[in-house]
């Protein structure tokens, strides 16, 4: 095998990957993205179908006899396969897609008054609000966490650029408009933990905006909004307290709020349950105490142009108490 | 032979053997000590006529499209005459004072400046003041980030001969203060706090110059360290905390930060919208524009790394933020913090806060923390 050939072969497994894991539109978990996985499947056979057919009349036509020819360049070939197959063919395809993901569409359940998530897209992260059946709001950031088989209304909007909400394995993408608030209804059909990513470029660090979508059983999220809507756990161990005296002498609560504290700012992320989240940044990093470190002093590194200011004034031992402290943070 | 009928050979042997003579005869000058370069002797005639041609030309042309700003201000006149008096006195002379023989004996003698408002106008005497003369003993501005700080001393400068009576007040030479000059090893103007900042019975020398008194010890001592450092940029401050040991710097941040704070004259009127301003940016900072509260670090009740600014000079809160803007503190690690705040705010915020700080007595510190900022 050639060098080229292989070097082909082993760009086509590549690509392969991107078709199962927790980014794929083709190992959809939810009922929209089921929806259009169906539709992308039957619009890759009716091409493929065509495309074949295509290829074997233009065969036909350069090498079969003088009988196929002449029955290639009838008229009413051209009328039928040129006008009414793709009329028919296409207004059929237009109605089906209408029909599945338009708004009257079977599957499209709306959520009638119940959970609701309002999502605003931030340069460059993500800033999440619960609102539950009582009312309460719950402010979270970078995660969204998700019952199963319920299905919950994501409010979409923007505070700056406009950026796109995008979890390609439980649905298509929405753009998040300043001054608009789009709607896309979210129904996942089994636990599991799925990755969103912004799809609209919105500045440099656009490819570090992302998240997890994390889908749990009812009861487990029942149980985990009730705790996420608690004031943070207070520190005990000699570090964690060291930690949150630097918190909230050092500037850190002019953007970030800690519900239970004097942290109440609101230009960053909430941090109040900060630990127990799936990453850090918007995805960008693990989220353990190392990562807290690498942050905080060198953000600007792990995450170009983000607009938290560096913050190199702590040493290694303060940035060490710091990061115990928000790794408690459950 | 005619010379015409001369073999061009020839003529470039002598060409090259005139050539010769001239790079030989130069060397001979150079290297045998006959040139003298002694200060005593002056210069040869051609020597000074080249050197004024040259020195006026580069002024002249350089100094063109350099645009003056308002240089009237009261703050930005004692400013300048009180780096005068640190900075350029020791050479210069105080105005009208002439200059002493120490420095009479250099070659050309620095000018008595008393006229020298009259015989040049303020780019020329700016791009001076900045850049400093080659083959006169002149030098650059220590820092070229900051040009705000040549604008104040060409705002003296620019104002002579008619702010020279009033020199000494300019200048902080007669100021009680006696703040900061006790038990230095150096101890000339340079080091004379008192001269600018406040002391136990007078504020500070305008209102261009930050006030010390109370503020938080460690912010102090940071601040002289990284002046001496020269990771925070001020032609006036560097050559001062460069002068300072480590046991001065502290003894001067511990004198300050215990310096009970002089009530301020405020003969100033100032507008309550623009206060109301300020004050809501101060307190709850603009959160759609990414300006954090600025109470939630510099109320008192924080970190003693971060300064106070309750009752800080309005016109030195300003210069600070609009060196910010320029890039011109960058060279901390807390610098680098708060350029990011200061980047988001507008000229217009920078007054309107300034203004607010300014108007809160110095020394209070909040007792609740700072109201809860929304969008």
């Amino acid at each position: 095998m050639s060098l080229a050939r292989s070097f082909a072969a082993f760009l086509l497994l590549l690509a392969l990957q991107g078709c199962s894991g927790v980014q794929s539109a083709l190992d959809p978990s939810g009922t929209e993205a089921e929806r259009i996985n169906t539709l992308t499947w039957l619009l890759i056979l009716f091409s493929t179908t065509v495309f074949f057919a295509v290829c074997l009349i233009t065969a036909a036509a350069l090498r079969g006899g003088g009988r196929w020819r002449a029955r290639l360049a009838d008229e009413r070939l051209v009328i039928g396969g040129g006008l009414v197959f793709p009329i028919v063919a296409l207004t059929l395809l237009l109605g089906y897609g209408f029909y599945l993901m338009g708004p009257g569409s079977p599957a499209a359940a709306r959520a009638d008054g119940q959970l609701r998530i309002e999502v605003v897209g931030e340069r460059w992260w993500w800033r999440v609000t619960y609102v539950d059946e009582t009312g309460r709001r719950v402010e979270s950031a970078n995660e969204i966490r998700l019952p199963v088989g319920r299905p919950v209304q994501v409010e979409l909007t923007s505070a700056d650029v406009i950026h796109s909400f995008w979890i390609p394995r439980l649905a298509g993408k929405l753009d998040m408009i300043p001054g608009r608030t789009n709607r896309l209804t979210l129904q996942v059909a089994e636990a599991g933990i799925s990755r969103g990513q912004c799809a609209e470029y919105c500045g440099g660090p656009h490819a570090f905006m992302s998240f997890y979508a994390i889908a749990m059983p009812e009861d487990q999220f029942t149980a985990w909004i009730d705790r996420e809507a608690g004031a943070a756990r207070n520190p005990s161990g000699e570090d964690q307290l060291a930690g949150q005296a630097l918190f909230l002498s050092s500037g850190c609560v002019a953007c970030h709020r800690v519900r239970g504290t004097e942290a109440r700012g609101t230009i960053g992320p909430d941090l109040t349950h900060v630990g127990s989240r799936h990453s850090l940044a918007a995805a960008r990093l693990e989220n353990d105490p190392d990562a807290f470190v690498r942050w905080i002093r060198d953000g600007q590194h792990v995450k170009p142009e983000n607009l938290m200011p560096p913050y190199e004034i702590f040493t290694d031992e303060e940035l060490r108490q710091l990061a115990a402290y928000l790794d408690q943070l459950r | 032979m005619e010379l015409k009928d001369l073999p061009w050979t020839t003529v470039a042997k002598m060409a090259g053997a005139a050539a010769g003579g001239l790079v030989l005869a130069g060397a001979v000058f150079i290297l045998s000590g006959v040139y003298n370069i002694a200060a005593s002797t002056g210069h040869l005639q051609i020597t000074t006529w080249l050197i004024e041609i040259l020195r006026d030309r580069s002024i002249d042309v350089r100094s063109f499209g350099i645009k003056v700003p308002p240089l009237d201000e009261e703050g930005l006149i004692r400013l300048g005459a009180a780096h005068y008096e640190g900075g350029c006195a020791p050479c210069h002379g105080r105005p009208g004072e002439g200059i002493n023989p120490i420095v009479g004996g250099m070659l050309p003698p620095p000018p008595d400046l008393l006229d020298v408002g009259e015989r040049r106008p303020s780019e020329e005497i700016f791009w001076i003041v900045k850049n400093g003369l080659k083959y006169t003993g002149m030098p650059a501005w220590p820092d070229p980030r900051r040009e705000d700080e040549v604008w104040a001393v060409t705002a003296f400068l620019a104002r002579l001969p008619s702010a020279s009576p009033t020199y000494e007040d300019l200048a902080g030479v007669t100021r009680g203060g006696r703040s900061g000059d006790e038990g230095l090893a150096n101890a000339g103007a340079l080091t004379r706090c008192g001269r600018c900042h406040e002391s136990e019975d007078t504020g500070t020398n305008g209102d261009r110059i930050p006030r010390l008194a109370g503020l938080p010890e460690a912010y102090l001592l940071r601040s002289l360290r990284e002046y001496a450092e020269r990771t925070r940029t001020s032609g006036a401050m560097e050559p001062v905390a460069d002068l300072l040991s480590e046991r001065e710097r502290r003894e001067l941040a511990a004198h300050f930060a215990r310096l009970r704070p002089p009530a301020v004259e405020t003969s100033v009127t100032r507008d309550p919208e623009q206060l109301g301003r300020g004050q809501a940016i101060a307190t709850r900072g603009i959160p759609r524009e990414q300006v954090p509260a600025c109470m939630n670090c510099h109320s008192g009740r924080q970190s003693p790394e971060f300064p106070v600014l309750a009752g800080q000079n309005a016109a030195y809160i300003v210069g600070q933020l609009q060196l910010w803007h320029r890039g011109g503190r960058r060279g901390t690690a807390y610098g680098r913090i708060m350029a990011v705040v200061a980047s988001a705010l507008d000229q217009q915020q920078i007054e309107d806060v300034a203004a607010y700080f300014a108007s809160l007595p110095a020394g209070d510190v909040p007792q609740a923390p700072v109201a809860e900022s929304s969008r």
